[in-house]
């Protein structure tokens, strides 16, 4: 008993050792299932989740920096505005420069799809999938479902009624979610690698029934959990975005495959 | 000897402009990188891979004006009508800017839309080789694009993909000017669109052309 508790044990170390490597923590993600909120008729009830691996918390501003020095295309006053508008970096002073010592731990925003995906493909990893981050942060605190803890859901909604503050908070502040991983909920909004994913099937309409699909309040009515508000917010918001946008309340986080 | 006769024919084929030379817009060569302006899709490194079977990155589609819109080959509804809509646009153009424009088709299938399958559905769709680009690419190459684009797209689980229906108007740069959204859109602001950047074009060429060797990258 003695020797597999070991044996567990320097496997966790050596795992933990992989990840300190790379940068940043990640945190290991076991394989599961998602279930889309909103979906066509032909779409799938649920989607299976291979085992991955999430960074525990968003991507800070510290990070970023160090990305923007060694890959100086992607510094503010060199960004070509296909790939970022003009709100790209705005809260930082300068090209190297994100203000004070305090905004070293904020997660970075005003960060474009392209920029994300550029950081991401730098530190060797990638952006999750919409799936892979809608299930990650459909734990809870003390399971892996958290539509079914009143606590948890409650912290959550608070957050998605609640506007963003000026000056957002460091990162990995909340209480880490059952997998390990910070700030899903609460933080700030995240990309994901394919944001731009369509939202109604069947066959293809135009876009103007696309938006009017999801903005009007009967769309809801085809979510697959009416009382999850909070997917409905993330799906909504994902839904309008476009790849160039860099906004107040907008950054990333990445994983990996295991 | 071989060299000159290969800049005489690309001599020709710069003079032919207007003319289609019968040669595939995706069988030029690109400019290099570097030259493309901040909001050009040619900035794009990604590879692509027509239905003749040639890779390329799009910069090779620079100098013309390029209609585009994506697709799959097996699509039952939107697609066919989608690219009807292109053709339907092809025929009306006005003939003074007929053959200043060009035709491209991008993928989302990246399984099933191999080069003999684009090959084949440019023959089932009569699409002419000399104004017709069709290309398919990796999964995360399509998926740029298409946030370039604005377009949306979701593969569904019987392997069918919803996506939005837009019609993209590239300038001669590469870059967005024209966006038409929906099915059996509005065609009239579309070539509206043509027109004023086809003339643009050629007024900025004109004033260039004065103080410039001719362009070798057809």
């Amino acid at each position: 008993m003695l020797t597999r508790a070991k044996v567990f044990a320097s496997a966790v170390a050596a795992l933990l050792a992989v990840c300190a490597s790379a940068g940043e923590p990640m945190v290991g993600i076991p394989a599961g299932v998602y279930r889309p909120f909103f979906r066509g008729k032909d779409d799938a009830k649920e989607i299976a989740v291979a085992a991955f691996q999430l960074d525990a918390h968003p991507v800070t501003n510290a990070e970023f920096l160090e990305f923007v020095r060694v890959n100086p295309k992607w510094q503010r006053s060199r960004v070509k505005r296909l790939f970022a508008d003009d709100g790209y970096l705005r809260h930082w002073p300068g090209d190297l420069d994100f203000g004070a010592s305090e905004a070293a731990q904020r997660p970075v925003t005003f960060v474009s799809w392209f920029a994300a995906k550029a950081f991401a493909a730098w530190k060797g990893r990638r952006l999750p999938t919409t799936a892979e981050l809608e299930f990650a942060a459909g734990a809870g605190f003390d399971s892996a479902d958290g539509a079914k803890e009143p606590q948890f859901v409650r912290a959550v909604n608070r957050w998605y009624s609640t506007p963003a503050p000026d000056a957002l908070p460091a990162v990995a502040a909340g209480r880490a979610n059952f997998f390990g991983v910070h700030d899903l909920h609460g933080l700030v909004w995240e990309w994901t690698s394919d944001f731009n994913s369509a939202l109604v099937t069947g066959d293809a309409r135009g876009d103007s029934g696309l938006d009017r699909q999801l903005f009007c309040g009967a769309g809801s009515l085809n979510a697959s959990d009416r009382a999850n508000f909070a997917a409905f917010m993330r799906f909504g918001f994902r839904s309008s975005l476009k790849a160039g946008y860099a906004i107040h309340n907008l950054g990333f986080r990445c994983a990996s495959d295991l | 000897m071989k060299r000159a006769l290969l800049f005489v024919l690309c001599v020709t084929a710069a003079s032919a402009a207007d003319k289609p030379a019968g040669k595939p817009p995706c069988c030029r060569e690109a400019l290099p990188a570097g030259h493309y302006t901040d909001r050009s899709l040619y900035q794009l490194d990604s590879k692509w891979t027509s239905d003749v079977g040639r890779e390329v990155k799009l910069g090779v589609l620079r100098g013309r004006v390029q209609v585009l819109a994506m697709f799959f080959a097996q699509c039952e509804y939107a697609c066919p009508i989608l690219v009807n809509d292109m053709q339907r646009l092809e025929q009306s153009l006005p003939a003074a800017i007929r053959g200043r424009v060009e035709f491209l088709l991008v993928s989302f299938d990246t399984e099933r839309d191999t080069p003999a399958a684009l090959r084949a559905y440019r023959e089932k769709m009569q699409l002419t080789p000399e104004r017709w680009t069709l290309l398919r690419g990796g999964a995360d190459d399509v998926r740029e694009l298409a946030a370039l684009l604005g377009v949306n797209f979701q593969k569904d689980a019987r392997g069918q993909f919803a996506h939005s229906n837009l019609i993209t108007v590239l300038n001669p740069e590469g870059e967005i000017i024209h966006q038409q959204t929906g099915l059996k859109g509005d065609t009239a602001a579309t070539i509206a669109a043509l027109e004023k950047t086809v003339a643009e074009h050629e007024k900025s060429s004109a004033r260039e052309g004065q103080n410039r060797v001719p362009d070798k990258n057809p």
